[in-house]
Protein backbone atom coordinates (compact mmCIF):
# COMPACT_ATOMS: atom_id res chain seq x y z
CA UNK A 1 0.00 0.00 0.00
CA UNK A 2 3.32 2.30 0.67
CA UNK A 3 4.60 1.68 -2.08
CA UNK A 4 1.79 2.60 -4.19
CA UNK A 5 0.82 5.87 -1.79
CA UNK A 6 4.61 6.91 -2.52
CA UNK A 7 3.28 7.16 -6.71
CA UNK A 8 0.61 9.68 -5.48
CA UNK A 9 1.18 12.85 -6.45
CA UNK A 10 -1.37 16.49 -6.36
CA UNK A 11 -0.09 16.41 -10.18
CA UNK A 12 -0.87 13.06 -10.90
CA UNK A 13 -3.74 13.13 -9.47
CA UNK A 14 -5.08 16.20 -11.81
CA UNK A 15 -3.52 14.46 -14.45
CA UNK A 16 -5.48 11.74 -14.45
CA UNK A 17 -8.57 13.76 -13.63
CA UNK A 18 -7.51 15.50 -17.10
CA UNK A 19 -7.16 12.48 -18.57
CA UNK A 20 -10.41 10.59 -18.15
CA UNK A 21 -11.93 13.49 -19.00
CA UNK A 22 -10.10 13.30 -22.60
CA UNK A 23 -10.55 9.47 -23.16
CA UNK A 24 -14.31 10.17 -22.12
CA UNK A 25 -14.57 12.70 -24.90
CA UNK A 26 -12.35 10.63 -27.18
CA UNK A 27 -14.17 7.91 -26.82
CA UNK A 28 -17.82 8.42 -26.30
CA UNK A 29 -18.49 12.04 -26.68
CA UNK A 30 -16.80 12.83 -30.41
CA UNK A 31 -18.25 11.76 -33.34
CA UNK A 32 -16.76 8.70 -35.65
CA UNK A 33 -14.99 10.61 -38.42
CA UNK A 34 -16.58 9.27 -41.85
CA UNK A 35 -13.72 8.73 -44.34
CA UNK A 36 -11.46 7.00 -41.93
CA UNK A 37 -13.05 5.45 -39.40
CA UNK A 38 -12.22 4.80 -35.82
CA UNK A 39 -8.29 4.79 -37.04
CA UNK A 40 -8.49 8.48 -36.87
CA UNK A 41 -9.26 8.72 -33.27
CA UNK A 42 -5.49 7.67 -32.94
CA UNK A 43 -5.16 11.59 -33.77
CA UNK A 44 -5.94 12.49 -30.46
CA UNK A 45 -3.44 10.85 -28.75
CA UNK A 46 -0.87 10.77 -31.73
CA UNK A 47 -0.90 14.78 -31.53
CA UNK A 48 -0.15 15.75 -28.12
CA UNK A 49 2.61 13.04 -27.75
CA UNK A 50 3.86 14.63 -30.93
CA UNK A 51 3.33 17.96 -29.42
CA UNK A 52 5.19 16.33 -25.81
CA UNK A 53 8.20 15.35 -27.83
CA UNK A 54 8.95 18.89 -29.35
CA UNK A 55 8.39 20.43 -25.47
CA UNK A 56 10.66 17.99 -24.06
CA UNK A 57 13.43 18.60 -26.48
CA UNK A 58 12.60 23.06 -26.08
CA UNK A 59 12.85 22.26 -22.31
CA UNK A 60 15.99 20.30 -23.36
CA UNK A 61 17.93 23.34 -25.28
CA UNK A 62 16.43 25.79 -22.88
CA UNK A 63 17.64 24.09 -19.80
CA UNK A 64 20.88 23.20 -21.49
CA UNK A 65 21.64 27.09 -23.02
CA UNK A 66 20.92 28.13 -19.00
CA UNK A 67 23.52 25.10 -17.72
CA UNK A 68 26.47 26.43 -20.12
CA UNK A 69 25.39 30.12 -19.10
CA UNK A 70 25.13 29.67 -15.34
CA UNK A 71 27.06 26.41 -14.23
CA UNK A 72 23.63 25.26 -12.29
CA UNK A 73 23.04 21.34 -11.44
CA UNK A 74 19.59 22.42 -11.70
CA UNK A 75 19.53 23.00 -15.33
CA UNK A 76 21.18 20.09 -16.25
CA UNK A 77 18.73 17.94 -14.56
CA UNK A 78 15.37 19.37 -16.29
CA UNK A 79 17.66 18.91 -19.26
CA UNK A 80 18.42 15.09 -18.53
CA UNK A 81 14.79 14.56 -17.24
CA UNK A 82 12.94 16.25 -19.89
CA UNK A 83 15.33 14.35 -22.47
CA UNK A 84 14.33 11.00 -21.03
CA UNK A 85 10.21 11.96 -21.16
CA UNK A 86 10.91 13.16 -24.30
CA UNK A 87 12.06 9.99 -25.72
CA UNK A 88 9.14 8.19 -24.67
CA UNK A 89 6.78 10.72 -26.14
CA UNK A 90 9.13 10.47 -29.04
CA UNK A 91 8.89 7.13 -29.28
CA UNK A 92 4.93 6.91 -28.71
CA UNK A 93 4.74 9.29 -31.46
CA UNK A 94 6.10 7.59 -34.11
CA UNK A 95 4.73 4.40 -33.03
CA UNK A 96 1.14 5.54 -33.02
CA UNK A 97 2.13 7.14 -36.63
CA UNK A 98 2.99 3.93 -37.82
CA UNK A 99 0.17 2.54 -36.47
CA UNK A 100 -2.14 5.28 -37.90
CA UNK A 101 -0.42 5.00 -41.32
CA UNK A 102 -1.20 0.91 -42.27
CA UNK A 103 -4.74 1.21 -42.36
CA UNK A 104 -4.78 4.53 -43.86
CA UNK A 105 -1.69 4.92 -46.28
CA UNK A 106 -1.17 0.78 -46.71
CA UNK A 107 2.27 1.69 -45.24
CA UNK A 108 3.99 1.54 -41.69
CA UNK A 109 6.58 4.57 -42.93
CA UNK A 110 7.35 6.05 -45.56
CA UNK A 111 10.19 8.85 -46.23
CA UNK A 112 8.56 11.80 -46.79
CA UNK A 113 9.85 15.25 -44.62
CA UNK A 114 7.67 15.34 -41.10
CA UNK A 115 8.18 11.43 -41.19
CA UNK A 116 11.89 11.44 -41.39
CA UNK A 117 11.80 15.01 -39.28
CA UNK A 118 10.10 13.16 -36.47
CA UNK A 119 12.42 10.05 -36.62
CA UNK A 120 15.45 12.43 -36.43
CA UNK A 121 13.93 14.32 -33.38
CA UNK A 122 13.69 10.80 -31.73
CA UNK A 123 17.51 10.34 -32.80
CA UNK A 124 18.23 13.46 -30.97
CA UNK A 125 16.94 12.14 -27.95
CA UNK A 126 18.51 9.12 -28.20
CA UNK A 127 22.22 10.73 -28.84
CA UNK A 128 21.65 13.13 -26.13
CA UNK A 129 21.16 10.38 -23.46
CA UNK A 130 23.39 7.81 -24.98
CA UNK A 131 25.97 10.77 -24.75
CA UNK A 132 25.22 11.43 -21.05
CA UNK A 133 24.90 7.25 -20.67
CA UNK A 134 28.94 6.27 -22.13
CA UNK A 135 30.52 9.82 -21.64
CA UNK A 136 32.93 9.78 -17.97
CA UNK A 137 30.60 11.68 -15.81
CA UNK A 138 32.18 15.77 -14.77
CA UNK A 139 31.53 18.93 -15.54
CA UNK A 140 32.40 18.40 -19.39
CA UNK A 141 30.27 15.70 -20.14
CA UNK A 142 27.28 17.74 -18.70
CA UNK A 143 28.38 20.70 -20.84
CA UNK A 144 29.02 18.64 -24.38
CA UNK A 145 25.74 17.06 -23.28
CA UNK A 146 24.18 20.22 -23.47
CA UNK A 147 25.86 21.83 -26.45
CA UNK A 148 23.78 18.13 -27.95
CA UNK A 149 20.86 19.79 -26.31
CA UNK A 150 20.69 23.10 -27.60
CA UNK A 151 21.53 22.03 -31.16
CA UNK A 152 18.96 19.56 -31.08
CA UNK A 153 16.15 22.23 -31.14
CA UNK A 154 16.61 23.24 -34.39
CA UNK A 155 14.80 20.12 -35.80
CA UNK A 156 11.87 21.49 -33.94
CA UNK A 157 10.34 24.37 -36.36
CA UNK A 158 11.26 22.13 -39.45
CA UNK A 159 9.05 19.24 -38.19
CA UNK A 160 6.29 22.03 -37.40
CA UNK A 161 6.44 23.27 -40.97
CA UNK A 162 7.04 20.26 -42.57
CA UNK A 163 3.91 19.51 -44.05
CA UNK A 164 3.62 22.59 -45.18
CA UNK A 165 7.02 23.20 -46.81
CA UNK A 166 6.94 19.88 -48.44
CA UNK A 167 3.24 19.34 -49.56
CA UNK A 168 3.61 15.16 -49.53
CA UNK A 169 1.68 12.42 -47.71
CA UNK A 170 0.97 13.85 -43.78
CA UNK A 171 -1.65 15.68 -43.41
CA UNK A 172 -1.31 19.69 -43.12
CA UNK A 173 -0.70 21.38 -39.67
CA UNK A 174 -4.09 20.99 -37.37
CA UNK A 175 -2.99 23.52 -34.96
CA UNK A 176 -1.12 26.21 -34.09
CA UNK A 177 -0.09 29.43 -35.54
CA UNK A 178 0.64 27.98 -39.03
CA UNK A 179 -2.55 26.15 -39.50
CA UNK A 180 -4.56 27.07 -42.70
CA UNK A 181 -8.84 27.70 -42.61
CA UNK A 182 -9.23 24.33 -44.35
CA UNK A 183 -6.60 22.46 -42.42
CA UNK A 184 -8.03 23.59 -38.87
CA UNK A 185 -10.41 21.41 -37.39
CA UNK A 186 -13.98 21.37 -36.96
CA UNK A 187 -15.21 21.91 -33.40
CA UNK A 188 -15.92 18.61 -31.99
CA UNK A 189 -12.90 17.38 -32.98
CA UNK A 190 -10.58 20.56 -32.19
CA UNK A 191 -12.29 20.70 -28.31
CA UNK A 192 -11.19 16.68 -28.01
CA UNK A 193 -7.86 17.54 -29.32
CA UNK A 194 -7.13 20.60 -26.84
CA UNK A 195 -8.32 18.52 -23.95
CA UNK A 196 -6.17 15.30 -24.90
CA UNK A 197 -3.32 17.86 -25.47
CA UNK A 198 -4.21 19.59 -21.53
CA UNK A 199 -3.98 15.76 -20.30
CA UNK A 200 -0.67 14.65 -21.74
CA UNK A 201 1.09 18.13 -20.94
CA UNK A 202 0.06 17.49 -17.18
CA UNK A 203 1.51 13.82 -17.41
CA UNK A 204 4.58 15.20 -19.63
CA UNK A 205 4.95 17.47 -16.60
CA UNK A 206 3.97 15.17 -13.91
CA UNK A 207 6.91 12.94 -15.12
CA UNK A 208 9.28 14.90 -15.48
CA UNK A 209 9.20 16.59 -12.07
CA UNK A 210 9.33 13.12 -10.56
CA UNK A 211 12.27 12.58 -13.28
CA UNK A 212 14.05 15.53 -11.96
CA UNK A 213 13.69 14.25 -8.07
CA UNK A 214 15.31 11.18 -9.30
CA UNK A 215 18.24 13.15 -10.50
CA UNK A 216 18.27 14.80 -7.42
CA UNK A 217 18.65 11.80 -5.31
CA UNK A 218 21.23 10.48 -7.20
CA UNK A 219 23.25 13.74 -6.89
CA UNK A 220 22.83 13.54 -3.04
CA UNK A 221 23.68 10.30 -3.06
CA UNK A 222 27.04 10.99 -4.84
CA UNK A 223 27.42 13.70 -2.96
CA UNK A 224 27.06 11.90 0.46
CA UNK A 225 29.09 9.50 -0.09
CA UNK A 226 32.37 12.04 -1.25
CA UNK A 227 31.51 12.98 2.07
CA UNK A 228 31.78 10.04 3.84
CA UNK A 229 34.64 8.60 1.86
CA UNK A 230 36.35 11.93 2.92
CA UNK A 231 35.63 11.85 6.32
CA UNK A 232 36.95 8.25 6.30
CA UNK A 233 40.09 9.68 5.00
CA UNK A 234 40.68 12.25 7.81
CA UNK A 235 40.21 9.33 10.28
CA UNK A 236 42.37 7.13 8.88
CA UNK A 237 45.04 10.42 8.80
CA UNK B 1 -40.66 -15.80 -79.03
CA UNK B 2 -37.42 -14.40 -80.16
CA UNK B 3 -37.24 -11.42 -77.29
CA UNK B 4 -37.96 -14.31 -74.72
CA UNK B 5 -35.06 -16.39 -76.04
CA UNK B 6 -32.62 -13.49 -76.09
CA UNK B 7 -33.55 -12.78 -71.78
CA UNK B 8 -33.32 -16.02 -71.11
CA UNK B 9 -29.75 -16.24 -72.47
CA UNK B 10 -28.20 -12.77 -71.89
CA UNK B 11 -29.96 -12.95 -68.08
CA UNK B 12 -27.63 -15.65 -66.56
CA UNK B 13 -25.01 -13.79 -68.15
CA UNK B 14 -25.08 -11.16 -66.28
CA UNK B 15 -26.21 -12.77 -62.97
CA UNK B 16 -23.00 -14.68 -63.33
CA UNK B 17 -20.89 -12.20 -63.44
CA UNK B 18 -18.97 -11.39 -60.03
CA UNK B 19 -20.70 -8.84 -58.29
CA UNK B 20 -17.39 -6.93 -55.79
CA UNK B 21 -18.78 -4.58 -53.05
CA UNK B 22 -16.28 -1.10 -53.69
CA UNK B 23 -13.03 -1.25 -52.91
CA UNK B 24 -11.53 1.67 -50.49
CA UNK B 25 -7.95 1.72 -50.38
CA UNK B 26 -4.40 3.06 -51.26
CA UNK B 27 -2.80 2.51 -54.96
CA UNK B 28 0.37 0.25 -54.65
CA UNK B 29 0.89 -0.57 -58.00
CA UNK B 30 -0.11 1.11 -61.71
CA UNK B 31 1.22 -0.85 -64.76
CA UNK B 32 1.50 0.50 -68.27
CA UNK B 33 2.22 -1.06 -71.60
CA UNK B 34 4.83 0.61 -73.75
CA UNK B 35 2.79 3.63 -74.65
CA UNK B 36 2.34 4.45 -71.27
CA UNK B 37 -1.50 3.30 -71.48
CA UNK B 38 -2.87 2.11 -68.25
CA UNK B 39 -3.33 -2.24 -67.90
CA UNK B 40 -3.61 -2.95 -64.06
CA UNK B 41 -3.24 -1.54 -61.18
CA UNK B 42 -3.15 -2.47 -57.22
CA UNK B 43 -5.00 -1.08 -54.28
CA UNK B 44 -4.55 -2.28 -50.42
CA UNK B 45 -7.90 -1.77 -48.55
CA UNK B 46 -7.70 -0.80 -44.95
CA UNK B 47 -7.03 -4.78 -44.13
CA UNK B 48 -4.02 -4.80 -46.09
CA UNK B 49 -5.42 -7.00 -48.69
CA UNK B 50 -4.04 -6.14 -52.27
CA UNK B 51 -7.05 -6.07 -55.16
CA UNK B 52 -6.06 -6.33 -58.80
CA UNK B 53 -7.75 -4.55 -61.36
CA UNK B 54 -7.83 -4.40 -65.03
CA UNK B 55 -9.61 -1.71 -66.80
CA UNK B 56 -11.63 -1.03 -70.24
CA UNK B 57 -12.62 1.59 -72.57
CA UNK B 58 -15.67 2.08 -70.08
CA UNK B 59 -13.39 2.54 -66.97
CA UNK B 60 -14.48 6.17 -65.86
CA UNK B 61 -12.69 8.27 -63.51
CA UNK B 62 -13.39 11.13 -60.96
CA UNK B 63 -10.06 11.90 -58.89
CA UNK B 64 -8.51 14.86 -57.94
CA UNK B 65 -5.30 16.51 -57.58
CA UNK B 66 -3.46 17.83 -54.64
CA UNK B 67 -5.30 21.26 -54.87
CA UNK B 68 -8.62 19.40 -55.38
CA UNK B 69 -9.63 19.84 -58.74
CA UNK B 70 -11.65 16.79 -59.87
CA UNK B 71 -10.21 15.46 -63.10
CA UNK B 72 -14.04 13.17 -65.10
CA UNK B 73 -12.78 10.96 -67.60
CA UNK B 74 -13.27 7.57 -69.36
CA UNK B 75 -9.99 5.60 -70.22
CA UNK B 76 -10.93 5.63 -74.15
CA UNK B 77 -10.63 9.40 -73.82
CA UNK B 78 -7.52 9.50 -71.82
CA UNK B 79 -5.57 6.07 -72.19
CA UNK B 80 -2.48 8.09 -70.59
CA UNK B 81 -3.64 10.41 -68.19
CA UNK B 82 -5.30 7.49 -65.84
CA UNK B 83 -1.81 6.23 -65.37
CA UNK B 84 -0.06 9.65 -64.89
CA UNK B 85 -3.05 10.36 -62.01
CA UNK B 86 -3.22 6.80 -60.17
CA UNK B 87 0.77 7.60 -59.92
CA UNK B 88 0.14 10.41 -58.12
CA UNK B 89 -2.61 8.70 -55.52
CA UNK B 90 0.10 6.59 -54.80
CA UNK B 91 2.26 9.01 -54.39
CA UNK B 92 0.47 10.87 -51.92
CA UNK B 93 -1.47 8.55 -49.79
CA UNK B 94 -4.71 9.43 -51.39
CA UNK B 95 -7.11 6.94 -51.05
CA UNK B 96 -9.76 6.11 -53.93
CA UNK B 97 -13.07 3.89 -54.56
CA UNK B 98 -12.88 1.22 -57.13
CA UNK B 99 -15.96 -0.32 -58.39
CA UNK B 100 -15.57 -3.84 -60.25
CA UNK B 101 -16.51 -6.86 -61.64
CA UNK B 102 -14.66 -10.12 -62.52
CA UNK B 103 -11.73 -7.52 -61.24
CA UNK B 104 -12.27 -5.33 -63.99
CA UNK B 105 -12.55 -1.68 -62.75
CA UNK B 106 -15.90 -0.02 -63.36
CA UNK B 107 -14.93 3.31 -61.86
CA UNK B 108 -12.17 4.97 -59.97
CA UNK B 109 -13.03 7.67 -57.94
CA UNK B 110 -12.10 9.25 -54.80
CA UNK B 111 -12.34 7.58 -51.57
CA UNK B 112 -16.30 7.85 -50.79
CA UNK B 113 -16.48 5.91 -47.63
CA UNK B 114 -13.79 3.81 -45.36
CA UNK B 115 -14.41 0.71 -43.86
CA UNK B 116 -15.16 1.99 -40.12
CA UNK B 117 -15.34 -1.92 -39.06
CA UNK B 118 -12.14 -2.92 -39.76
CA UNK B 119 -9.76 -0.91 -38.04
CA UNK B 120 -10.62 -0.92 -34.89
CA UNK B 121 -7.48 -2.92 -34.02
CA UNK B 122 -4.97 -0.31 -34.58
CA UNK B 123 -6.78 2.29 -32.66
CA UNK B 124 -6.68 -0.36 -29.44
CA UNK B 125 -3.39 -1.58 -30.70
CA UNK B 126 -1.93 2.38 -30.12
CA UNK B 127 -4.44 2.74 -27.02
CA UNK B 128 -2.71 -0.24 -25.17
CA UNK B 129 1.24 0.22 -25.98
CA UNK B 130 0.71 3.94 -24.80
CA UNK B 131 -0.84 3.17 -21.91
CA UNK B 132 1.46 0.15 -20.67
CA UNK B 133 4.18 2.20 -21.31
CA UNK B 134 3.26 4.84 -19.20
CA UNK B 135 2.01 2.72 -16.61
CA UNK B 136 5.06 0.59 -16.40
CA UNK B 137 7.24 3.59 -16.83
CA UNK B 138 5.42 5.37 -13.45
CA UNK B 139 6.14 2.16 -11.28
CA UNK B 140 9.90 2.20 -12.41
CA UNK B 141 10.05 5.96 -11.37
CA UNK B 142 8.29 5.18 -7.90
CA UNK B 143 10.48 2.03 -7.61
CA UNK B 144 13.69 3.70 -8.34
CA UNK B 145 12.77 6.60 -6.02
CA UNK B 146 12.11 3.98 -2.99
CA UNK B 147 15.85 2.66 -3.34
CA UNK B 148 17.32 6.11 -3.74
CA UNK B 149 15.43 7.10 -0.85
CA UNK B 150 16.44 4.10 0.99
CA UNK B 151 20.49 4.99 -0.05
CA UNK B 152 20.41 8.48 1.44
CA UNK B 153 18.51 7.38 4.52
CA UNK B 154 21.31 4.54 4.67
CA UNK B 155 24.28 7.20 3.66
CA UNK B 156 23.09 9.66 6.52
CA UNK B 157 22.48 7.34 9.38
CA UNK B 158 26.28 5.67 8.39
CA UNK B 159 28.07 9.29 8.91
CA UNK B 160 25.87 10.15 11.92
CA UNK B 161 26.99 7.17 13.76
Amino acid sequence: MNKFLDLIDPLLILSAAVMGVALYLVFIWVPTETNQGAVQRILYFHVPLAWGSMLGIFIVSGSSFMYLLKNNEKWDRLAVASAEIGVIFGGLMLLSGMIWARPVWAVWWTGEAKLTTALILFFVYVAYLMFRGYFPPGAQRQRLAAIIGVIGAVDTPIIYFAANLWSQAHPPIVTGPAASAESTLGSDLGTVLLASTIAFTFLFIYLVQTRYKIRKSEDDIIELKRASSASAMRGVN
Amino acid sequence: MILTLAISVSLPQISSAEQTPPVNGIVVGVETDDAGVLTRFAVSDSTGTIHTFTIFNGTEYGLENQAGDRWVSTQESEPSESARRLRDHRERFAPITVTSENGTAFSVVEREQGRLETNLGYLFAVFAVTWALFFAYVLYLGRKQRVLQHEIYRLKSASHK
